[in-house]
């Protein structure tokens, strides 16, 4: 009876603790789950709510209409805000990948010595030790009328009169945010490229594939995840964009960001809630249909 | 037999490291040879210049009566199996085989051609039913072939191992030493297998290349390198030698553990043992233990040793005896031959061998 007894107890007891540890574990979890919960997801909810507040000029009451968003999506103002934003972005997408793709390649594959690479790519970070304005001031005396690359190319008898696009253009707003968010789309893309075993090229070569085989074959689908994940960081980066669209384009080119900006400066915030809105499904569907491309749990 | 590969006078240095000493080597069609060196030897080099992995410094190669110093390597026809195998992390089995016949840039196999080599390759290293599988989703030795399907199946002229089983663990590295050399037969095409493992060197090779500090030591055949190294470096290397350092005096040999006469002993192979010191060396497994009264008679030399303490492998027992020099002196008793050797702790025994036993490399 005694021995029956003990055998029945014994498994009660040893469980009980296990189950405590499991619990104690979760508690790891509170301090993040808290965090999320009050800055992020009661804000993301909040701005869905107030969206559908009632705004007059120069008060906004929480009863709920729709007028905001009726009034968002028949306003040429605001659809060509949103059309500017994903022409810009599609565009410095592209410039990001176009410039940075060879970089990442040159210092993921080619240089071999890893502090030599290291170097390079705190290279691409030093514009970072200075503040997000000046490196999009800066531009300014670069691309202006009367600007470094107008009296060089006049110098050069390439042009007889300064270019006026240059500056205070969508040109501008994308030559700025191109230098400013390519060194996102270099870091993934090197990391990815410096994973290759060098002895998996060499092997295709052996098999007798040239360069370009190889490339094709070999290194572009390796490096496709890190071109995903520059992606992703670029595209999250630049569809929330007003800084350099405001410093550069002179007021001419008004992205989703600016619109915010200016309606929250007029404290019309349900339409700045309505364009927040917009602007995070529009990052959410960027970000899912990216993922798609590359199943980044297997790769990475 | 006629020659597939020669190199002549390859020399590789990198920076001011000489790795390829000057190498001569002429590498027989249609044979399994392999490449014995330590670690740091230059093999891994060697192989990588031959295969155009590697540019040398001096020197030049002849593949078929061609040179091929200038031909890149991936016309030059020759494998390579990596010691990791170094698969395409992306692509199946199947299409790992398939790459060199899909993407070679002389160019493509037409399909139909390409799938039936694919399937008999697929079948010839025994991986049916695993074409459409990831490489993450096979074993060790299923790499291991695809690694050899995927050069094997271009047809080259001269296949380059570097030591391929090295990532395999000691059951598997048995069965595919069995495998390598039997797909090598079937296909007719030579081997050029790189290992640091004297027995794998020996098991496998119809010919065994001796390598050491980018020199080549010795080119014989297994029973050859093993019974007659050409110097008392290659004997260390073997492993189942005792050498003795010392000088030549007359007739005898005179060193720290003792004189041996060495009437009746063979030299090594080739004379000059390597520019190194006079050197004696008896086999492991040529030492006889006796009572220390019963001393070596006609034909025979000794030491006295004191046993120490033995290691029970399986088929042998390895006994470690000191001499009075301080030198231990191994011996292995294989167990087939006689009962396991019962030796008496700091006792001092008589080690005795025939003269025609040893070798002498002056």
């Amino acid at each position: 009876m005694t021995l029956i007894s003990t055998a029945v107890d014994r498994p009660a007891e040893a469980s009980a603790p296990r189950s405590t540890r499991k619990r104690a574990t979760y508690w790891l979890l509170a301090p993040g789950v808290v965090w999320m919960l009050l800055f992020l997801v009661l804000p993301i909810v909040m701005i869905v709510y107030v969206s559908f507040w009632t705004q007059t000029t120069f008060a906004i009451q929480p009863i709920l209409t729709t007028k905001s968003w009726v009034t968002f999506f028949a306003s040429d103002t605001y659809i060509g805000a949103l059309w500017t934003t994903l022409r810009i972005w599609l565009t410095v997408l592209v410039a990001t990948i176009v410039v940075g793709y060879p970089t990442g390649l040159f210092v993921g594959l080619f240089v071999k010595n890893k502090t030599l690479q290291t170097v390079l790519l705190t290279l691409c970070v030093i514009p970072f030790w200075t503040s997000f304005l000046i490196r999009v001031l800066a531009w300014r005396p670069m691309l202006g009328k009367e600007g470094a690359i107008n009296i060089a190319l006049q110098w050069l008898g390439l042009t007889h009169a300064p270019i006026d696009a240059l500056l205070f253009s969508e040109l501008s707003v994308v030559i700025g945010m191109t230098q400013i968010y390519c060194v996102f789309m270099v870091g993934p893309i090197a990391f990815m490229l410096g994973r290759i075993d060098p002895n998996i090229i060499e092997a295709a070569r052996d098999l007798g594939a040239g360069f370009g085989r190889i490339f094709r074959t070999i290194i572009l689908p390796l490096s496709l995840p890190g071109v995903v994940v520059g992606s992703i960081f670029v595209s999250v980066m630049v569809l929330g964009e007003f800084a350099t669209s405001a410093a550069l384009s002179g007021r001419k080119v008004n992205l989703l960001g600016n619109i915010i900006v200016t309606q929250v400066g007029s404290l019309k915030w349900a339409f700045a809630s309505v364009a927040g809105v917009v602007l995070t499904v529009i990052i959410a569907i960027v970000v899912a249909g990216l993922l798609r491309v590359v199943n980044l749990r297997k790769e990475l | 037999m006629s020659s597939i590969l020669q190199l002549h006078a390859v020399e590789k240095r990198f920076g001011d490291r000489t790795v390829l000493n000057a190498i001569h080597l002429s590498v027989e069609s249609n044979a399994y040879v392999s490449l014995l060196g330590p670690s740091g030897s230059g093999k891994t080099t060697l192989l990588r210049v031959i295969a155009g992995f590697e540019e040398p410094d001096a020197g030049h190669l002849v593949l078929d009566g061609r040179r091929i110093d200038d031909v890149p390597a991936y016309q030059r026809n020759i494998g390579f199996v990596f010691q990791n195998f170094a698969l395409f992390p992306h692509l199946s089995v199947e299409r790992n085989i398939a790459f060199g016949l899909e993407n070679r840039a002389s160019g493509a196999m037409p399909a139909a051609e390409r799938r039936e080599r694919v399937r008999a390759m697929i079948e010839l290293v025994g991986l049916s039913g695993l074409e459409a599988r990831g490489i993450a989703q096979i074993s060790g030795g299923q790499r291991q072939r695809v690694a050899l399907a995927r050069t094997l199946v271009t047809e080259p002229r001269l296949v380059l191992l570097d030591e391929p089983l090295g990532a395999l663990d000691a059951n598997l590295r048995a069965r595919m030493r069995e495998e390598l050399r039997a797909i090598r037969e079937r296909l007719g095409v030579t081997f050029l297998h790189v290992t640091g493992s004297e027995t794998e060197a020996l098991a496998m090779g119809d010919t065994v290349i001796v390598l050491a500090d980018g020199d080549i030591l010795q080119v014989d055949d297994p029973e050859a390198v093993y019974n007659r190294p050409a110097s008392a470096q290659i004997a260390r290397f073997l492993n189942c030698y005792n050498i003795f350092g010392g000088r030549l005096e007359g007739d005898d040999f005179l060193g720290a553990a003792g004189r041996f006469s060495t009437l009746g002993t063979r030299l090594g192979a080739a004379p000059g043992n390597g520019g190194a010191a006079p050197a004696y060396a008896v086999r492991q497994d040529r030492i006889a233990v006796r009572p220390l009264e019963q001393g070596p008679t006609d034909g025979e030399q000794g030491v006295g040793g004191v046993f120490v303490a033995s290691e029970y492998s399986g088929p042998s027992v390895l006994s470690f005896f000191t001499l009075d020099d301080g030198q231990i002196v191994e011996v292995e008793d294989h167990l087939s031959l006689r009962a396991p050797p019962a030796y008496a702790e700091k006792q001092r025994y008589s080690l005795v061998w025939n003269a025609h036993d040893a070798l002498v490399f002056t």
